[in-house]
């Protein structure tokens, strides 16, 4: 009988506890990620059915607010309307009703655009503002942290100076004003962007040149209008972490020893300071579902946050619970992904 | 930086090229100078794909839908009208009633075509009742089974309506103010299962246009003329002008500004009163429905103080009334409007044809009508209240402001009541208030306080003018406030979970003396007791045996009888001396034409033949008088 070495089999060991170890860790995780899942919709469901917003009295309200109303007709819809949306019954019963349907990937029907499923809805607005906000996340992240890096690194470069004192100095803008200064300085004052709608009107909405390069000609000024009030941020946060990091004794060292300071920028400081920016990139990306309500607004585009703030005035559950679980589910999935990554990109985090 | 200076280079040629395209394309393959583009005050459309009107919760009511594709049977306008207020559209005569109103027959046109090219008749009218009768979530379903027995068709263009009790308004429900019951195409929707799953797209038109194209996400829809416009009920007043209309949501009130200047908006539907100042100041091609101050239309709409009558201190009409003797016209005017407020002391609106029907003839009874306080008379009617405001407005406006006092009262309205503080104290002592200190009390020794419900953010002007009469009365020792529900306003309103609030209970037609619009809904017999929701239109849950009598007089004579008149005029010194509600004002949109691609806009001075908000089903009326302002 062939003996394995004893190294061997002693590392084999050492491989095969750190696995169950990590195993152990990732179901702790998994459970951690359905308890916030489940915790978050319930809190969501009972807020949203605690609403003084009827969408029965908003149904009523917008097909009798201009033209004639009987009032006996009035009586008559209310009772049939509330039949329809299936609101009789007690919260308990909805709240099954609910779990019952969501258990297969139905949100049920929208309330405010009856019968249109919640589902298609969301589904319309959705690569929109995955688009917007994915695209103005990523050139938020990836030009605050780069320039928040340098800047840390080189303390004394004026032109990084003033880049810090310009991404600083937009990020309290609050996002309506930034939106209309960009509208305005590129939309009137120098009229060279589309600042309206999601693609040009009359445009057919398929994958064809004319519709891609119409789309994204008409992100720019919303996806402008985000980085810059994103950026200073991450710039800032990216500095304070180079700022700190440059004083360890290990970059100090590699500098003394002569190692060139571009490789100590990338390989000695940055990617130390990346690790909690990834985080909050993570958490930055899960959030999107949210949708961008102001910017979407002011430039007409299509997202998920105007449909949100259309569901919550309306008073249609539906919609809002249906918005909202994508939003939970998106959030905890950012961190549970970045809680199982963690241990593997950073040693310094022991999964015990 | 050579790589630099060529990304640089390249960027602007890109956007450059960009923006030439953008002002000869700015709608892909439509020339700029056929289309008119509209805005959609409904912005974004959730349920996009829906042209199913006749469901509740379709896609939208100001897409371009029932502004140029439906029709219904009759049209009356809120102004002057293309032909006279009353336009028999579908049908070729007035509806024609029984004696004693339990029939209504109605003569239809011939010669009328769907897009499709199928013949309208009245199978189509006979459809469209029998459908939403049979189902109370349809739109007019709920209407029809309240009024209708029997609808049918004696032969192809004639309809006859057995009624379950006499309704001398039954034809109301298709005669357009802002809407009505639209006819639907029979043929289109006796294929489907269940009308109400359909969502009719694309749809087929009985107007004159069809859809050409929109956005899936709600932000735009394009409507072509129809090449066989000649078969439509529009017909009779020419072609209509616009090759296309495009119904567009340009975002916030700024922006849709910055679009009118870039002429990429002809019509704005509403915007702020700065808004509007600075597209007068700054556009010479925009113009608002009076050529200077007010610039607004004002829409035959109401808004006024809703008083819950149903709250034990508002039973009292002293109270009523002292609270309507603290409040400082000139104030809220400038406050809500900015000055450019259409003001009434009675309870229907300065607009359309109603100054002649009712403000010229009670002139003189206001000025000597007098309150008794027990302890003095007081004629509380300032016949220059709207002449002060528009003094006070010269200095900062100058040639905007009008002189003539004429067109003041049709641009800024006539009188008001004077505030009167004394006399309030009067008439709030004699139903038994206390003044302690700086403060009044009720009856039952509790502080006097009112919360004045507000729309918030939802309607900045009627707010303004909210947190004004509040303050007024804090400074007289009310403890009042306002509160503001911007997204369930109406429903709270309507389940009467108010004192008071900003909001209006009179819509007239406009153009049509008859006040059962709004008036018959005020009868007592609708009347919910405090807790139930209260039907539209008795918001301030009033009742009287007087006004029932002259509801019920209105209800025995027909529509277009002089007698009509007299009752609305006797129905206003009865809300006068009552003061169920406090009127203050028309609600005037500030809705702004550019002349740049587009001619023949209605307007108060040269032509005022309708309503020019553009979401008005009278809208259509305007396509056929708008005429290219530049060549092909």
């Amino acid at each position: 009988m062939k003996e394995w070495p004893r190294a061997s089999l002693l590392g084999a060991e050492i491989e095969f506890a750190s696995m169950r170890t990590y195993a152990r860790y990732f179901l702790r995780r998994l459970g951690q990620f359905v308890f916030v899942v489940f915790v978050g919709i319930n809190i969501v469901f009972f807020v949203t059915h605690a609403t003084p917003v009827d969408p029965v009295e908003q149904a009523i309200s917008s097909a009798t607010q201009f033209g004639h109303s009987d009032p006996r007709a009035v009586e008559i819809m209310r009772k049939a309307l509330r039949e329809l949306y299936g609101l009789d019954g007690t919260i308990l019963q909805q709240y099954v009703r609910f779990w019952t349907r969501l258990a297969t990937g139905d949100f049920g029907p929208s309330l405010s655009a009856f019968p249109t499923p919640v589902s298609v809805l969301i589904r319309q607005s959705l690569p929109w503002t995955v688009g917007l906000l994915f695209t103005s996340t990523l050139i938020a992240w990836g030009v605050g942290n780069s320039l928040g890096g340098l800047a840390g690194y080189y303390r004394k470069n004026r032109l990084l100076k003033a880049v810090g004192i310009a991404a600083t100095g937009l990020q309290p803008i609050p996002s309506y004003i930034m939106s209309l200064v960009v509208l305005i300085l590129f939309g009137y004052i120098w009229p060279i962007l589309p600042i309206s709608g999601g693609f040009q009107m009359n445009v057919s909405p398929d994958l064809s040149i004319p519709f891609v390069s119409s789309v994204i000609m008409h992100s720019i000024l919303p996806v402008l209008s985000l980085v810059l009030i994103t950026i200073g941020a991450w710039f800032v946060g990216m500095r304070s972490l180079v700022s700190n990091i440059v004083t360890e004794d290990y970059v100090v060292y590699a500098e003394l020893a002569g190692v060139n300071r571009r490789r100590i920028l990338t390989s000695y400081i940055m990617r130390n300071a990346l690790t909690p920016q990834l985080t909050g990139l993570a958490l930055s990306l899960g959030a999107i579902f949210n949708g961008a309500i102001i910017t979407e607004f002011v430039f007409g585009y299509p997202g998920l946050g105007t449909l949100l703030v259309r569901g919550v005035n309306s008073g249609d559950y539906s919609l809002v619970l249906g918005i909202a679980s994508i939003s939970i589910v998106a959030v905890a999935t950012a961190v549970f992904v970045i809680d199982l990554l963690y241990p593997l990109l950073d040693p310094r985090v022991k999964v015990e | 930086m050579r790589t630099l200076k060529m990304l640089a280079f390249m960027l602007s040629s890109l956007l450059f090229g960009e923006h030439a395209i953008a002002q000869a394309d700015f709608l892909a393959g439509i020339p700029r100078n056929e289309v008119l583009i509209a805005e959609n005050p409904e912005g974004r459309i959730t349920n996009s794909t829906w042209f199913n009107i006749w469901v509740v919760n379709h896609g939208s009511n100001s897409n371009g839908l029932q502004q140029l594709g439906l029709d219904t049977l009759w049209y009356i306008d809120a102004d002057a009208g293309i032909d006279g207020v009353w336009d028999n559209s579908l049908a070729s005569e007035k509806p024609i009633y029984n004696a004693d109103f339990t029939e209504m027959t109605v003569k239809l046109r011939d010669g009328i075509f769907w897009s499709d090219g199928v013949e309208f008749t009245a199978d189509d009218v006979v459809y469209t009742v029998e459908t939403q009768m049979k189902d109370p979530t349809m739109v007019w379903g709920p209407a029809f089974q309240a009024s209708v027995d029997t609808v049918t068709a004696p032969d192809p263009k004639t309809v006859l309506f057995k009624l379950k009790r006499p309704n001398s308004r039954f034809h109301a429900i298709f005669t357009v103010r802002w809407n009505a019951a639209w006819i639907m195409p029979k043929h289109i929707f006796e294929k489907q299962p269940d009308p109400t799953k359909f969502n009719f797209n694309p749809p087929v038109t009985l107007g004159p246009y069809t859809l050409k194209s929109f956005d899936p996400n709600g932000e735009w829809y394009i409507w072509q003329r129809r090449d066989d416009w000649k078969r439509t009920t529009l017909a009779r007043f020419g072609e209509p002008g616009p090759k296309y209309v495009a119904y567009i949501d340009p975002g916030p009130p700024d922006k849709r500004v910055i679009m009118q200047l870039n002429h990429e908006l002809d019509i704005i539907h509403d915007t702020t009163p700065e808004g509007m100042f600075t597209l007068a100041k700054q556009s010479p091609s925009s113009h608002g429905w009076f050529k200077g101050f007010p610039y607004a239309h004002p829409d035959p709409t109401l808004p006024a103080v809703i008083l819950n009558n149903e709250v034990e201190m508002f039973k009292n009409r002293d109270v009523r009334w002292a609270l309507a003797l603290l409040i400082d016209m000139k104030a809220v005017s400038l406050a809500s409007y900015r000055g450019a407020a259409t003001i009434s002391a009675i309870a229907v609106p300065p607009t359309g044809l109603y100054p002649k029907y009712y403000f010229d003839p009670l002139e003189d009874w206001l000025k000597n009508f007098e309150i008794d306080t027990g302890k003095s008379k007081y004629k509380p009617y300032d016949p220059t209240v709207a002449q002060q405001i528009a003094d006070s407005l010269r200095p900062s406006m100058g040639e905007r402001i009008p002189k003539d006092p004429k067109e003041i009262a049709t641009a800024f309205g006539r009188g008001w009541w004077k505030p009167n503080p004394e006399v309030a104290t009067e008439l709030l002592e004699r139903a038994g208030f206390k003044k302690e200190g700086n403060r009044w009390l009720k009856p039952d020794g509790t502080p006097f306080s009112i919360t004045l419900l507000v729309e918030g953010d939802q309607r900045p002007v009627m707010t303004r003018a909210g947190t004004m009469i509040a303050q007024q009365w804090r400074q007289f020792g009310i403890d009042a406030k306002t509160q503001a529900y911007p997204s369930d306003f109406f429903p709270r309103v309507a389940s009467g979970d108010f004192e008071a609030a900003m909001a209006w209970s009179v819509e007239t037609w406009g153009g049509h003396p008859d006040l059962s619009f709004f008036l018959d809904s005020w009868h007592s017999e609708f009347l919910k007791p405090a807790g139930e929701r209260q039907p539209p239109r008795n918001w301030q849950r009033y009742s009287n045996p007087e006004l029932d009598k002259i509801i019920e007089q209105i209800r025995a004579i027909g529509f277009d009888d002089p007698k009509g008149v007299e009752l609305g005029q006797e129905f206003i010194k009865l809300a006068v001396r009552e003061m169920p509600m406090i009127p203050l004002m028309s609600y005037n949109v500030f809705t702004v034409m550019d002349t740049t691609y587009w001619t023949g806009f209605p307007s108060a001075e040269t032509d005022p033949y309708t309503d020019p908000v553009p979401n008005w089903a009278n809208t259509k009326y305007m396509m056929v008088k708008l005429k290219p302002a530049q060549p092909k």
